[in-house]
């Protein structure tokens, strides 16, 4: 059933309950993100130095394109949407196969990143707070693959019009948040850290 | 029934709630230092705004549940209350806090204020006991869990400066007749300053839940003259000075039981390497074996890496000068600590 | 208007499908009483832990266990209590009454709440079965501080994974309800003629979206400290042990407020009933039940004062300020029930007993929030007492008075009101003789969470006596479960209506038909079924 609409109301497009539901448990995720990064400059003022001393410098070209690589995505996945809307799901399919694929890269390439930074998560609190940040993110980078490559199969299954697309908005409003938190992290790890 | 005589009424409204107050407030410890008494103040306050507010709720209540039983079929009034009505709820409660939140910051103002201590110790909580280092004075005192609380003397009437820290878990340094609390946490220092004004001793406790001995990691605090004090330091510093002996080869043999050492003094030649032994008993426990200048740490001359029992080890250590060093096992500190004598 | 209605004849299923049924189920109404099943079986198990901890304690000296095991039981039932009964018990009602109040056929995502209740008992279990790890259960009280959470066995392991079980659950429950009330609401029903119910439902779930990621990220940090080698919290490495508490009571405020608000909206529901006249300012409850949601979220290091580490004055300040709205709601309960027709039937009792109890544990609160005063009170009884206070003397009261009052509409079947009564007196007595002593005991220095006391600290009398009263509040709950087991017995014959109610969910059977609805009264206020049956008697007269 629909929200109360009476004579006095206006009928306003709203968002539907899926989508909503979506919002709401994005919400909750930036809280869990937030905890983290709270996490982040509680340990880093109580540090005399930091970067602690022997941490390697991070360095920043892979990261940079890390970066690339999911805004690009999330550019890819809104003109997805904006296929969608216009009555092309096969562009749209297109370009959400694009954006799968550049996640996957993401992926890929934070892997390799890992083995080339010279500190792992034992060593000491920047190796803690480096991984488990990042290591959590790319988890919910998975998570958002899986979500968009179900959402692809619905595509390529014909279940996408439209008029019904709301498991690709769902996905979208994920991924653009994920998106946002990589941004975070960049800035914090990368642009924040002190040479 | 005659309705009590003007007189009397008078004196039972002036008794009766005096009588709740001291009734209520008696609940609370008076407190041995001029803080404590300050907090005690603010207990007092908060009584005297909690009680009529307390019985005002419950006497409404319990006047409706008696005047406004159901009796009859006639419908209740169905009045609601608008915005006025609101508005004088919000604003009961918003002059309560008004009133209370003064008094509770003046009051913790002046329990903040410090003094200039004449005694500064530094006060260590490890599980399940407590060590103190009268920093001017130069000595330590140390309890045995579950066998001898740690005391504390202090000298009445002179301000107290407290170091506080942790060396594992968290802990808090309770002293109830003070009306305090401060939690113990590794890594961090917290400076407090009280003044106790009242001989006596003074059962405290930790009181931040720190594990399997939590409950009996009792001290006591005793407060005593100053021609006391100084008398209790020259004693502590005498059984200090007299712990010495002799060394006897180069293999020192040491047992870590019941967070203890087996040894509370040991010696070897000067300028010779040796080997110390080190059995840990203590199951799950960590110990290891240290060696300072004193127990200030100023100097360290060998550190062992931490064991966890039940585990041994042999230590390689090289000669050091003749001198009166300090052993302890640094998960422990002093509460397991003794001399080491070169010769 | 009470409309008895024949039962319809329906052919009992066989057993095994049946039990299958509450198994697979998607139903709200199935699932809430899954959820108060599932919490009453936690409650008695982490009720018998309150017993033989009370046992221990009723006087010095170890008589019952040793320090270790106590560790253990009164870790656990802390942990049992909060996350596995009072939150799931408020949730259960929120369950199957939330779609039923405000007109609706079921939850927005009804597998999503079938996950989100079978998360509830794994995680529970999880978090038992510590007692057969190595080491035991885990044993760093409710509130898990490290470093002490870092050197416990498995058993802890097995907590922070219970709990992070139950946390995704909750998460998933709270954005459930939010989009079933802002998006399933029946025509007529505009936020502001929800009941205040739905309101308190709509709170809590807002709190749990927001705050309980926050205790799972903790609880993540933890687990990563305790088997990855992560330094969050360990000062040896850099780490910083106070962090936790920050995570920790970030969530752990709010949480409280997730415990009580349900119990608010249920006393909100049954006051005015049993008063027989409308909530005094129905604006009112919902700006304090808005305004503590916001609040909430600011007071957290009040729990923190002792550590010398936080910002006094400020915590201090909107600790003092949530009392102002909380205030609010007094004064409102206690104009509704000014002038009224007051039933004293079995939920109105209990709704009365929360507003005398809850007012006592509220009040405890204004000495704590005053740091020089809690400098002195900090992890003593009297924290013991004030929680006490506001979880059993609050919410369980207020989950009694919701199950006397909702009892028919889930099962036909009327609770008696003998025996309720009896429940009711003896609970109180019971609840006062156990927590009131544990103020004074808390002022005479005794600290929380300990085996043993020694003879000579003037604790052992009232120990003896707050003992004795947890066996008193044992036996209401005996009282409590013979009167539902006996009910249950007896053929359905409760009306649509027995309380002459205001809300929807007394517009069909009782028990409702698995579509709610046969037919909606039209929904003009926020009392529907009220202003049907005054229509009606109009018509009558």
């Amino acid at each position: 059933m629909s929200a109360a609409t009476t004579s006095e109301q206006r009928v306003r497009p709203e968002m539907s309950g899926p989508i909503l539901g979506m919002v709401l448990f994005v919400a909750s995720e930036a809280m869990f993100f937030a905890a983290f990064f709270g996490a982040y400059f509680t340990i880093r003022a109580n540090a005399s130095t930091w970067p602690p001393k022997g941490i390697p410098h991070l360095k920043i070209d892979i990261a940079s394109i890390l970066t690339v690589i999911l805004v690009s995505s999330s550019v890819v996945l809104q003109m997805a949407i904006r296929a969608i809307r216009t009555g092309d799901p096969r562009r749209a399919m297109a370009w959400l196969g694009a954006t799968v694929a550049l996640g996957v890269t993401f992926l890929g390439l934070q892997l390799y990143d890992y083995s080339q930074l010279g500190f792992g998560v034992k060593d000491g609190t920047f190796g803690t707070l480096f991984y488990v940040m990042t290591g959590l993110h790319m988890a919910h980078v998975f998570g958002g693959v899986i979500f968009l490559s179900l959402v692809l199969w619905q595509g390529i299954a014909g279940l996408l019009s439209r008029t019904r697309y709301e498991p690709l908005e769902a996905g979208a409003i994920y991924w653009h948040f994920v998106d946002v938190v990589w941004i975070c992290l960049f800035s914090v790890f990368y642009l924040l850290t002190p040479r | 029934m005659k309705p009590a005589r003007p007189a009397v009424r008078a004196l039972a409204g002036r008794l009766v709630p005096a009588a709740s107050v001291a009734l209520l407030s008696s609940c609370a410890k008076q407190g041995i230092s001029p803080e404590a008494q300050d907090v005690h103040r603010l207990y007092v306050t908060i009584m005297i705004i909690a009680a009529p507010v307390f019985v005002a709720v419950e006497g409404i209540l319990l006047w409706c549940v008696f005047r406004y039983r159901k009796r009859d079929d006639e419908p209740a009034s169905q009045a609601v209350g608008g915005a006025r009505s609101l508005g004088v709820f919000f604003v009961i409660p918003a002059i309560i806090i008004s009133v209370l939140f003064p008094f509770g910051e003046a009051t913790l103002m002046r329990i903040e204020q410090r003094a200039v201590p004449q005694v500064q110790i530094k006060v260590e909580g490890f599980q399940w006991e407590w060590t103190f280092l009268y920093l001017n004075e130069g000595i330590f005192v140390s309890g045995k869990t579950l066998v001898r609380p740690a005391e504390m003397v202090l000298p009445v009437d002179e301000p107290v400066q407290i170091q506080l820290t942790s060396r594992d878990v968290v802990h808090s340094f309770f002293i109830p007749d003070l009306l305090f609390k401060r939690d113990a946490i590794p890594g961090r220092t917290s400076t407090f300053t009280f003044t106790p004004t009242e001989l006596g001793t003074y059962q405290s406790q930790c009181a931040e839940f720190c594990g399997l001995w939590h409950s009996k990691m009792t001290f006591d605090v005793r407060v005593v003259s100053p021609l006391d004090y100084q008398a209790w330091i020259k004693e502590q510093r005498k059984a200090a000075k007299s712990v010495t002996c002799e060394p006897q080869g180069t293999t020192l043999s040491m047992i870590a039981h019941n967070i203890s050492w087996n040894h509370y003094c040991l010696a070897v030649p000067a300028n010779t390497p040796f080997t110390v032994n080190v059995t840990n008993q203590d199951v799950g426990i960590q110990h290891n074996f240290s060696i300072y200048d004193s127990f200030f740490e100023k100097k360290n001359y060998f550190k062992s890496p931490r064991i966890t029992g039940p585990a041994s080890e042999t230590l390689n250590v090289s000669g050091l000068p003749p001198g009166h060093y300090y052993f302890q096992c640094d998960v422990h500190g002093p509460a397991m600590s003794g001399a080491f004598i070169v010769k | 208007m009470a409309v008895i209605q024949a039962p319809p004849r329906v052919e009992p299923e066989p057993a095994p499908r049946r039990l299958l049924g509450w198994l697979t189920t998607t139903d709200h109404k199935k699932i809430g009483i899954l959820y108060l099943v599932n919490s009453f079986s936690f409650f008695a198990i982490a009720g018998v832990f309150a017993l033989l901890m009370r046992t221990e304690l009723a006087r010095p000296g170890i008589q019952v266990f040793a320090p270790h095991a106590y560790n253990q039981i009164f870790t656990l039932h802390g942990t049992l209590m909060i996350f596995l009964v009072i939150f799931p018990l408020l949730a259960g009602f929120g369950n199957y009454f939330v779609p039923l109040q405000i007109g609706a056929l079921d939850m927005a995502f009804p597998r999503i709440n079938a996950l989100s209740f079978w998360l509830l008992p794994v995680g529970g279990l999880t978090i038992l079965s510590g007692f057969l790890a190595k080491g035991g259960a885990a044993a760093a009280a409710w509130t898990g501080y490290p470093p002490l959470s870092e050197q416990l066995g498995t058993g802890q392991d097995l907590w922070i994974a219970g709990l992070i079980l139950v946390g995704t659950a909750s998460i998933l429950g709270g954005v459930n309800f939010i989009v079933t009330i802002i998006r399933m609401r029946a025509p007529g029903m505009t936020m502001m003629r929800m009941p205040l119910f739905v309101w308190s439902i709509l709170a809590t779930s807002l709190l749990v979206i927001l705050a309980a990621p926050v205790l799972t990220a903790g609880l993540i940090m933890l687990f990563a400290d305790r088997r990855l080698g992560t330094a969050f919290f360990d000062p040896t490495q850099g780490g910083v042990p106070l962090l936790w508490q920050h995570v920790f009571w970030f969530f752990g405020h709010p949480e409280v407020y997730m415990l009580i608000l349900g119990a608010w909206g249920v006393v909100s529901e049954v006051i005015p009933v049993f008063s027989g006249k409308p909530i005094f300012s129905y604006r009112g409850v919902v700006l304090s039940f808005l305004m503590i949601t916001a609040l909430s979220f600011t007071v957290w290091a009040h729990h923190m004062f002792a550590t010398g580490a936080v910002e006094l004055p400020f915590f201090s300040v909107t600790t003092e300020l949530i009392s102002i709205p909380t205030g609010v709601l007094f004064f409102i309960w206690l104009a509704t029930l000014w002038k009224g027709k007051l039933r004293l039937e079995p939920p109105m009792l209990f709704a009365l007993g929360f507003i005398a109890m809850f007012l006592i544990g509220g009040i405890d609160g204004v000495w704590a929030a005053s740091p020089a005063m809690d400098f002195a009170i900090h992890d003593t009884y009297w924290v013991v007492a004030h929680l006490h206070y506001v979880l059993f003397g609050g919410t369980i009261f207020g989950v009694m008075a919701a199950m006397y009052y909702w009892f028919p509409k889930m099962t036909g079947r009327m609770l008696s009101r003998r025996l309720g009564i009896w429940q009711f007196w003896v609970q109180l007595v019971g609840f006062n003789l156990t927590f009131f002593p544990m103020h004074i005991l808390g002022l005479r220095g005794m600290p929380r969470r300990i085996a043993d006391y020694a003879p000579d600290r003037g604790w052992s009398f009232l120990n003896l006596v707050a003992s004795t009263g947890a066996f008193v509040i044992a036996t209401a709950m005996i009282i409590f479960f013979v009167n539902i087991f006996l009910t249950l017995r007896k053929p359905r014959t409760a009306p649509d209506d027995p309380w002459g109610a205001n809300t929807l969910e007394w517009a069909t059977s009782s028990p409702p038909p698995p579509h709610n609805f046969d037919s909606l009264p039209p929904i003009r206020s926020n009392r529907p079924v009220h202003d049907l049956r005054e229509a009606e008697r109009r018509e009558i007269t």
